[in-house]
Order: structure tokens, then C-alpha cells, then sequence
């Protein structure tokens, strides 16, 4: 099964919102998906100056570039159970 | 001209026991002069008393130095102003003063303090002195002294808390003294030649209080070291130009530079990654739950995030360095102090994602940060700054 990569914004706007707690992923991920994921940090993915909506929706995550908006450490870590999920699925 | 450069470094231990520190150092800089003044002087007791003693002295001395006054003339000046301490009925603090020009030339004048410390090649140099008292204060003299200074000279303070460390010691009864304290200064240079002025002051304090007693200071301790060299360069480049047709121009300021080169800003790494080609990764060994993570990029010596990464930064510079962490803002730090001479190139593009009110902490403007960190720079380690904005 192919690792799972996560990307974690930590430019600045998106650390302050709370990547920097999401960044607890790359030491204490919980057991049963911390040998599937890939955490990658990145610099500013410049999502946050796509101004479509009013207000910044950081912080931004990628888990295999599917996007997650207002990102907290719980959500990402529901969008890697159901990404692991539907590639068991398939197989 | 010969465009040496004089780095400054001073640390600083007070008394077991007091506030205050009783000894002071006081360096300026007169550019239009080309001339670098430092003084070192030991108050008359510890604590308060003394350390009004002490910068009474260093600020009425830099007057007179700085205004070229006759020594003896001056000193006297000083004697007469100082008050007179209560129980020992004399006014009195000690002071060494090293006046250097740039072009090459340094006096020092010397009154009660250990003998001024001149390394050249690694070796101590020992530098003729003429003796002058003024004859209303015959038992106080005063040592002059004159040396012309070439690179990778090191001139050393030390005040006698240093010399008489450990007094009381078995190991030292008669205190460290300032053999010991050269002995120690040349091991550590014979080790790294390149040693910062600052971190050999730092040094040579903390082998000092190492040989007191319970390592409890029993006088104040201070240490001032002069470095003449060849000025160590570094190139800051933050933010994102205004106009982005100059975004080519501004990455190739990083190749053309000969120093060291720091990218600060997301926005701004990813600019040179792109102009110039490179390739940036992240390095984990900077991990830290305040300040964002610092990458590498090949032939760039730190790049790290912007805003948060600056305003940590001017934090330590004000409070002091951060000991024993590693992340982005302590390594930039440490390379802004370990430089003399700092270019900052400051792209004004405002960041809109940083104007958001629901940001939960104060985000800086970069143009106003980066104008707080190089006038601490310039004001307090003497570093000489150029700003430029795009």
C-alpha cells in the first residue's frame, strides 16, 4: 500500500491559525496510521492569497492533494482514516 | 583605509548575591571619525554603590575620549566628581579605555584595572606603556599605551573578577590571575582562530566563575574583547519585491553576493527557488512548536519563514539567545551576531493573508520588524547595516 502524503502549510499566516499543532502528526501520529502517512511540511502553498472567499481559511492541509481547509489536528487525522480506508477498500 | 573591522564582544557576571552589576562597559562607535571606544571600569565595592560609580565613570570618560581632552586633565575631572564612598572615604573606580581607529592605530589607557590582554599570531604581544600621574592624586597612575593594529589582532579586557577568580580556593590561592586567564584565552584561540570576540568574552567569563568557590562570583566579572578583522558579510533578503517585474533582479542579489545569504519569508524563498532555479527542502532538525521550520537551498545559508522567525528574533536579541534550542530564529540570530557588516533587503509587498483580523496574534509589518532588529544591531552589537526596500 502506497504511503499517504500529507502536506502541512507552515508558511506564516497558516502556522499562527494552528499548523503548528498539526505538525504533532510527524512525532506522535496515532498507531494505526502513523506507518501510512508521509508528513511533508511546506512552505506558504500561496492558498491563503487566493482571495475567493473574505476571510483566510487557513490552516491549509494536502492529504494526496486532496485539500482541507481550516485544518485542525482531529480533522486531518479523520481525512487519513478515510483515505486509508477507501484504499483498502479497493483492494 | 585599510577597511578592518572591529567586532566587540563583553560579557558580564555580578557579585553572588547583588542586583546590579559593578562593573560597566560602555563601546561606541563615531563613524564620521572612523573610531571605535570601549571602556571598561570597576566601581569601588559591589552592587549599586558600585555600579554608579562605575557608569559614572565610563560616561563622563567617553566625553573626554571622545572629545580628544587631555587624559590627566580629564581624570582628575573624574576623581573630583565621583562621591566619596562612606566607609572608605575615597572616590574611586578603575577604568581601561581603548580608543582604536580604523585606519589602524589604538591607545589605551589604563588606570587600576589588570594590565590589558594584546594577542597577535596567538601569541601575547607585550606592549610598551608610559606611566603618568597627575600630582593631586600622585598615588593613582595612569598606563598609556599605543599599538597599530593589523588583522586578526585581539585586544582583551578584564576586570580584576577575572584575575582573582577563585581566591579562596584551594586549587587557586592566589585566584586565577591574569596569567592563568592568558593561558586559557590562548588555548581557546590555538583551538579556533576564528573565535568571536563575542564568544570568547562569553568564555572566559564562564571559566572565571567556574573557579570560584561553589562557582559563586566573589567580585564582579567582566570581560571585553577587542577582534580587528576582515568584516564577515551577510546578506538578509525579506519579502517579495513590490512590483514583481523585479523579481529576477532581486533573487540574482543572492548569487552575485560574496557572504553569507539568508532568505526570511515563504513567499520570498519560493521567488529565488524559481528565478534562480534551486531546489528547497525543508530541514527537520529545526522542528519547533513557535517558529516554523528553516530549509535548506544550495548555496544559501539559512532560509527560514518571515514574520514570526523576524519578531522571535528580535526577542533574543533583546533578551539574549535562546540556549538550548535549534530552530530558525536561534540560527538566524546567532549568523546576524556572528557578522559584521549586514546588508537587509526588504521586498514591501504586503502580505494580505496577514491582514486577516481573525489572525490570533499580532502579525508585524515587515518593514517596520526588520527597522526594529537593525537599529538593535546597530545601537547595541555595533553592527554596521544597510536597508534597502524594493
Amino acid at each position: 500500500m502506497d504511503k499517504i502524503t500529507v502536506k502541512i502549510c507552515a508558511g506564516t499566516s497558516c502556522f499562527v491559525m494552528g499548523a503548528s499543532q498539526i505538525q504533532a502528526l510527524e512525532f506522535n501520529a496515532p498507531d494505526d496510521i502513523k506507518d501510512h502517512i508521509n508528513i511533508e511540511e511546506v512552505r506558504c502553498m500561496n492558498r491563503c492569497k487566493d482571495i475567493h472567499t473574505k476571510y483566510n481559511r487557513g490552516p491549509f492541509v494536502t492529504v494526496n492533494d486532496e485539500l482541507i481547509e481550516e485544518a485542525n489536528y482531529e480533522k486531518v487525522v479523520a481525512k487519513i482514516r478515510e483515505v486509508l480506508q477507501k484504499q483498502c477498500d479497493k483492494q | 583605509m585599510n577597511n578592518l573591522f572591529i567586532e566587540i564582544g563583553t560579557a558580564q557576571q555580578q557579585k553572588h548575591g547583588e542586583d546590579c552589576y559593578g562593573d560597566t562597559v560602555f563601546c561606541k562607535k563615531i563613524p564620521e571619525e572612523q573610531r571605535v571606544i570601549s571602556i571598561l571600569s570597576d566601581g569601588l565595592g559591589s552592587g549599586v554603590k558600585a555600579n554608579i560609580l562605575s557608569s559614572m565613570t565610563t560616561r563622563m570618560a567617553m566625553k573626554f575620549v571622545e572629545s580628544h581632552m587631555e587624559l590627566l586633565r580629564s581624570s582628575e575631572v573624574m576623581m573630583d566628581a565621583l562621591p566619596i564612598c562612606q566607609v572608605r572615604k575615597i572616590s574611586y573606580a578603575t577604568f581601561s579605555i581603548v580608543d582604536s581607529e580604523l585606519e589602524g592605530k589604538s591607545r589605551i589607557f589604563e588606570m587600576d584595572n589588570p594590565p590589558f590582554i594584546f594577542i597577535r599570531d596567538g601569541k601575547p604581544l607585550i606592549i610598551k606603556s608610559r606611566e603618568l600621574s597627575s600630582p593631586r592624586w600622585k598615588e593613582r597612575t595612569i598606563n598609556v599605551s599605543q599599538v597599530t593594529t593589523q588583522e586578526e589582532d585581539r585586544i582583551i579586557l578584564i576586570s580584576d573578577g577575572v584575575s582573582q577568580a577563585g581566591l579562596g580556593n584551594k586549587l587557586y590561592p592566589l585566584g586565577w590571575q591574569r596569567q592563568g586567564c592568558l593561558d586559557y584565552i590562548l588555548k581557546e584561540i590555538h583551538k579556533n582562530p576564528q573565535i568571536s570576540a563575542h564568544d570568547l568574552a562569553d568564555m572566559v567569563v564562564k571559566e572565571a566563575l567556574s573557579k570560584e568557590v561553589d562557582k559563586q562570583a566573589g567580585d564582579d566579572i567582566s570581560c571585553v574583547v577587542l577582534y580587528f578583522r576582515k568584516p564577515r558579510k551577510l546578506l538578509v533578503l525579506t519579502g517579495p519585491p513590490f512590483d514583481e517585474d523585479k523579481d529576477k533582479e532581486f533573487a540574482e542579489l543572492i548569487s552575485d553576493y560574496d557572504g553569507k545569504t539568508v532568505i526570511c519569508g515563504g513567499t520570498t524563498a519560493n521567488i529565488v527557488e524559481r528565478e534562480l532555479c534551486l531546489k528547497c527542502e525543508i530541514d527537520k532538525s529545526s522542528f519547533d512548536e513557535k517558529i516554523p521550520m528553516a530549509s535548506t537551498m544550495e548555496g544559501i545559508d539559512l532560509v527560514t519563514e518571515g514574520i514570526l522567525t523576524l519578531t522571535d528574533v528580535y526577542r533574543m536579541l533583546k533578551e539574549g539567545i535562546d540556549k538550548d534550542k535549534n530552530n530558525a530564529a536561534v540560527r538566524l540570530t546567532k549568523l546576524l551576531l556572528a557578522s559584521d557588516r549586514i546588508d537587509f533587503v526588504v521586498g514591501t509587498k504586503i502580505n494580505i493573508a496577514h491582514q486577516d483580523p481573525n489572525l490570533p496574534m499580532e502579525l508585524e509589518i515587515r518593514r517596520n520588524i526588520v527597522k526594529k532588529i537593525f537599529r538593535n544591531l546597530q545601537d547595541k552589537y555595533l553592527k554596521e547595516i544597510s536597508v534597502r526596500y524594493v
